[in-house]
């Protein structure tokens, strides 16, 4: 490309220093950054749920309890709702920053804490359940992958709820500074893409479950 | 929740107890004397001399991108010698333990090494190659290479750069600290399933391997997400993506790969973690379990991880050939798509890996077939080379030989590879040494490209060349060592020599086994040889000084900076005219690198957090592995507290001023113009082509007048 | 571009509390329906495969179009791209890994008729 022809170019006309003060789009940046990540960790539950596909035959469960006989749909559609509402309460949350709303963005926040601990609380009361019904981990290869994936779902959920608390705190002491928005922004992607991954928990693991 | 543990455990110590630590080893016993040795005479020469100072704020606290990369560096080199070693020992053991008369010493019944402690060597030996020796060495050349390719003053994310290369360097802390306290995994490097379970490998040896892999995937995986945001987001105005450089490019491909597999190893060696720790049955063999899921998981990993490897030296060699046929390189467009075909394919092939599950013909006929395809740009890679080199202007410098040696080696490797890929073929050699010798081949290359880069970009990076006598001797001997070792391995692998043997029974294969201990010798040499290059090419750096275009035909962007490149690498971000924008530049006589006035630059603060964290890391790895969950509790709340304390931490950078940046610009142009004068009569040859024939005209003419004239350049 | 005031960048400016609700209101729908589906036995194996898919795909269509904002729009199209390129990665991922361990179960597995596995 460029040693094929030498013909002389006017030094005057060509751009050799960039003055343009372009400034790079850090908040861009940041999140570009953060979806990567999001698809790797995507990538983690997309083998988790190839591990579940490999055992969940009926004989991955060894002859112990399967799904049929301790899923309970209703109660996990309660968890979807949980969910989809703390996702939503955020997502008021992200229509509050746009407009600056200090007040909004700190009692949406809240509405998404909580929204999302009422989750957590609904699983982690699940799973203290199964256990005392000797429904564990340690049955049985099928209910190995059942356990471990749903619950490194909640464990992302708890990581949220930190992070959410982190939030509330920068929020109301900072303001609304580069880093602050950017936080909220990754917050969202992470917040949001938890819902995506619900769905297929849900519906994948929780009731077509129910069909092995 | 937990399992139950055979044998003692305390809640302060876990399982960690003074009979683990290996002190009547003969060999282990003596080289721990030797490493403490070593370490307080470091640790006082630093001292000595004052240095500790110098150390925290110049290396251990740095986001210097370049500075990172070349720890990076020193870790792949200290852990390449440590896999070296171990080799030694394979080798040795091998030819000394054939057939049942051998003689046996230090306690093993045959050549010197017990099956259990060989078992450890052998495993430790392809994690550290491929984690913790190729990987770092790649990762740092694209560290220090891939911003000033783009003309970026940083990545994009400094201080995750920095806890990427500690995360790093925590995993080669803990495999070295498996050496002298308690064991390491006796599976290989893969992991064999269902033995790393906990019953059949009750010590802590897997938990060891498994930490150390994970560790090195956190880091593969923040390093991954830093090159592609910085090549995406940070590029200098007009660097458009056709006119990216090859390595860059390249960088780009395999960090899709290593951002999208290692999660495959995370979740692969997380599920053995949930086996061993709480007793859950995903790889078992009985209870459900399935142990070819392990398999299965870990190799969607581990065949992109091949390529993640592989793809930035395919880089490496495609920037090195066109420096030295001074020629800019042939299929620029094909090589970039050959690179993402490549990439592609490389998740579509892993089962053939184990043909033998028999998953039946059709899920064979797939895989076989998906894995030769890969062999079509493979070819395209080969062929453009070669025709770059056609009809151009060699120079076999040390970088040239190394880049040509490993195409050589490539086409080797690359046609063993479509050997194995035929599952009738695989299923006679497969877990023979013809594997082995498939792959060394393969990761050869990766060896063979990341020296000819070190010597490459070497003055770049310190301002100075390497001595060319000396790198001709490392490349020579190394190259003699590998003929020695690998022909008469391949020839092992088809007379049905299986891998891992700890005692071999055939005792004609004894003069094969003795060629490899004669090239394992070489190699070694080939090891003081390279010492030698580094004590000689130091000692005279004062004479090999270069300029910005240290090789006189370079072409791509980071030969516009100075050398050594300072830290802000580009006073002022060049705005990108072409693609090979240097050569562009030399060609058109633009080759002053003042610009008419200077800016303020921004600059990321140094900052100790990442070297905590990492340090904290190490602890987290190391507790789990001795399972002392106070530890494990304690580091985990640190890491925790210490990621959101600083993110309360919003006094992250820095600015230069504009007149501060002038000033020390002036410094490096003085210094260039002062190295010119001399270099011109060295690299004068360059120069003379460049005037002799007009259609190679400005490739080697910035030499002459380098920085100081834009009038006395053009030729 | 200037961002001055981060509160104007165009990624804070995309949040819409219509879309949120919209998407709210749909993916519950649809995991209301699927649950509906599955609970109610009316639907045969098969079919209900197929019906449960595509519920959770509908659902995930919508929400990353106007949760995660996944579209061609400058501020947008680098995230887009990237999920592009690593969709097909999952599905390989899954569906090759269901393929060869199904045709292994087949041939290594006592398959007990009228107890279907997951992936049939
Ligand atoms: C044309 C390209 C290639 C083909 C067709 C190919 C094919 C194969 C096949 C079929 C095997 C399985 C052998 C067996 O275990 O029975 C294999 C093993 C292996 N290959 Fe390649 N390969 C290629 C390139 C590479 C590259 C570029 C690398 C690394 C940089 C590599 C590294 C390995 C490793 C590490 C193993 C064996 C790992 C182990 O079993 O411990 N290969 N290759
Ligand atoms: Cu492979």
């Amino acid at each position: 490309m460029s040693s094929s022809t030498s013909k002389a170019i006017d030094p005057s006309s060509v751009e050799l220093w960039d003055h343009s003060h372009h400034h790079h789009d850090v908040l861009s940046t940041r999140t570009f950054g953060f979806w990567l990540y999001m698809l790797s960790d995507a990538m983690i539950f997309a083998l988790l749920f190839a591990a579940w596909g490999v055992l969940s035959y009926s004989h991955s469960f060894a002859g112990g309890p399967i799904p049929a006989d301790f899923v309970k749909p209703g109660y996990a559609f309660l968890q979807t709702l949980a969910l989809f509402g703390s996702v939503l309460a955020y997502g008021f949350t992200m229509v509050a920053l746009k407009n600056g709303n200090k007040a909004g963005v700190i009692s949406g926040l809240w509405g998404a804490l909580i929204l999302g601990a009422a989750f957590l609380a609904l699983d982690i009361n699940d799973v203290v359940h199964l256990l005392d019904a000797g429904i564990t981990p340690q049955r049985s290869g099928g209910l190995s992958a059942f356990f471990i994936l749903t619950q490194t779902h909640a464990l992302h959920i708890l990581f949220g709820l930190l992070w959410m608390l982190v939030m509330l705190v920068q929020v109301s002491r900072f303001g609304f500074t580069t880093e602050v928005v950017g936080r909220m922004l990754t917050l969202r992607l992470f917040w949001h893409f938890q819902a995506v991954i619900w769905v297929f928990v849900f519906v994948f693991v929780y009731l077509r479950g129910m069909l092995i | 929740m937990l399992v139950d543990l055979q044998g003692p455990w305390s809640p302060l110590l876990g399982r960690l107890a003074l009979s683990q630590i290996p002190y009547e080893n003969h060999i282990l016993a003596p080289l721990f004397v030797v490493v403490v040795i070593l370490g307080l005479a470091i640790i006082a020469a630093i001292s000595y001399f004052g240095k500790w100072g110098y150390l925290w704020r110049e290396w251990l606290t740095t986001v210097d991108h370049k500075k990172i990369g070349i720890m990076y560096i020193l870790i792949g080199l200290v852990m390449l010698f440590r896999g070296f070693m171990d080799a030694l020992m394979i080798r040795t053991q091998q030819a000394m333990a054939v057939g049942p008369d051998a003689p046996g010493y230090l306690g093993a019944l045959h050549g010197y090494l017990a099956p259990y402690h060989f078992g450890q060597i052998y495993s430790a030996h392809g994690v550290i190659m491929i984690l913790l020796a190729a990987t770092p060495l790649l990762v740092g050349i694209m560290n220090v290479i891939v911003p000033l390719q783009i003309g970026a003053r940083d990545m994009a994310y400094p201080y995750l750069n920095a806890l990427g290369l500690w995360v790093t360097a925590a995993a080669a802390a803990l495999v070295m600290v498996s050496l002298f306290v308690g064991d390491f995994s006796h599976n290989g490097w893969f992991g064999i399933a269902p033995i790393f379970e906990l019953s059949y490998s009750p010590g802590v040896g897997v938990d060891y391997w498994m930490w150390v892999m994970q560790l090195t995937a956190l880091g593969s995986t923040l390093g991954s997400i830093n090159i592609l945001a910085t090549v995406v987001k940070m590029r200098a105005p007009g660097m458009t993506w056709l006119r990216l450089p090859i390595f860059t490019w390249a960088a780009v491909a395999s960090n899709i790969i290593a951002l999208t597999s290692f999660p495959a190893l995370t979740v692969a060696l997380a599920l053995i973690g949930f086996d061993r720790y709480l007793g859950t049955h995903f790889f078992t063999a009985g209870l459900g379990g399935n142990l070819m899921l392990y398999t299965n998981l870990f190799w969607i990993w581990g065949h992109p991880e091949v390529y993640f490897v592989i793809l930035p030296a395919f880089g490496m060699i495609s920037e090195i050939i066109p420096t030295f046929s001074e020629k800019p390189l042939f299929g620029y467009v094909t090589m970039v798509l050959a690179t993402f075909g490549i990439a592609g394919a490389s998740w579509a092939v892993w089962l053939h890996h184990f043909f033998t599950m028999g998953a039946g013909p059709a899920v064979n006929s797939f895989f076989s077939v998906a894995t030769m395809l890969v062999g079509i740009p493979t070819g395209v890679k080969v062929f453009n080379w070669a025709f770059t080199m056609y009809r151009g202007r060699l120079r076999f410098e040390t970088a040239m030989l190394w880049a040509v040696g490993a195409v050589f080696l490539l086409l080797l490797g690359g046609l063993t590879g479509m050997m194995l890929a035929i599952p009738a073929i695989n299923y006679m050699v497969h877990n023979s040494v013809f594997v082995i010798a498939h792959f060394h081949q393969m990761l050869l290359v990766i060896v063979y490209a990341i020296f000819g880069a070190v010597t490459y970009w070497w003055p770049k990076v310190f301002g100075f060349k390497l001595n060319e006598a000396w790198g001709k001797a490392v490349f020579w001997l190394f190259t003699a060592g590998s003929v020695l070792v690998f022909v008469p391995m391949f020839t092992l692998g088809f007379m049905g020599m299986t891998r891992r043997l700890d005692y071999v029974f055939n005792t004609q294969w004894q003069p094969l086994l003795d060629i490899q201990v004669l090239g394992i010798a070489v190699y070694s040499l080939s090891v003081l040889a390279f010492v030698g290059m580094l004590y000689v090419s130091i000692r005279d750096h004062a004479k090999n000084q270069v300029s910005v275009d240290a090789w006189g035909t370079a072409r791509s962007l980071e030969w516009m900076t100075p050398s050594p490149v300072p830290f802000y690498n580009f006073a002022v971000v060049p705005h990108i005219n072409a693609r090979d924008e240097w050569a562009w530049r030399k060609e058109h006589g633009f080759t002053d690198l003042r610009p008419d006035h200077y800016e303020d630059i921004h600059m990321p603060k140094n900052t100790g957090i990442p070297l905590i964290l990492g340090a904290l890391m190490f602890l987290l790895g190391f507790g789990l592995t001795w399972r002392i969950w106070w530890l494990c509790a304690l580091s985990l709340a640190l890491i925790i507290a210490l990621v959101i304390i600083r993110s309360f931490d919003s006094d992250t950078g820095y600015t230069i001023p504009a007149d501060e940046v002038e000033r020390m610009e002036r410094g490096h142009h003085e210094r260039a113009r002062a190295v010119d004068l001399p270099a011109a009569g060295v690299l004068g040859g360059a120069i003379a082509y460049g005037q002799a024939d007009p259609a190679v005209k400005g490739q080697g003419a910035a030499l002459g007048g380098g920085m100081t004239s834009p009038e006395g350049s053009r030729v | 571009m200037s961002h001055d005031n981060p509160l104007q960048h165009p990624e804070v400016q995309v949040a819409s509390g219509r879309g949120y609700l919209l998407t709210f209101l749909v993916s519950t729908l649809l995991m209301g329906v699927a649950l509906f589906l599955v609970t109610s036995h009316s639907v045969a194996p098969f079919g209900l495969m197929l019906a449960l898919s595509l519920c959770a795909g509908l659902a995930v269509i919508v929400q990353i179009y106007f949760l995660m904002h996944m579209d061609l729009s400058e501020a947008q199209i680098w995230n887009t791209f990237a999920l592009v390129l690593t969709i097909p990665l999952f599905i390989l991922a899954i569906g090759l890994t269901a393929w060869m361990f199904q045709e292994l179960y087949q041939r290594t597995m006592v398959m007990l008729p009228g107890m279907p596995g997951m992936l049939h």
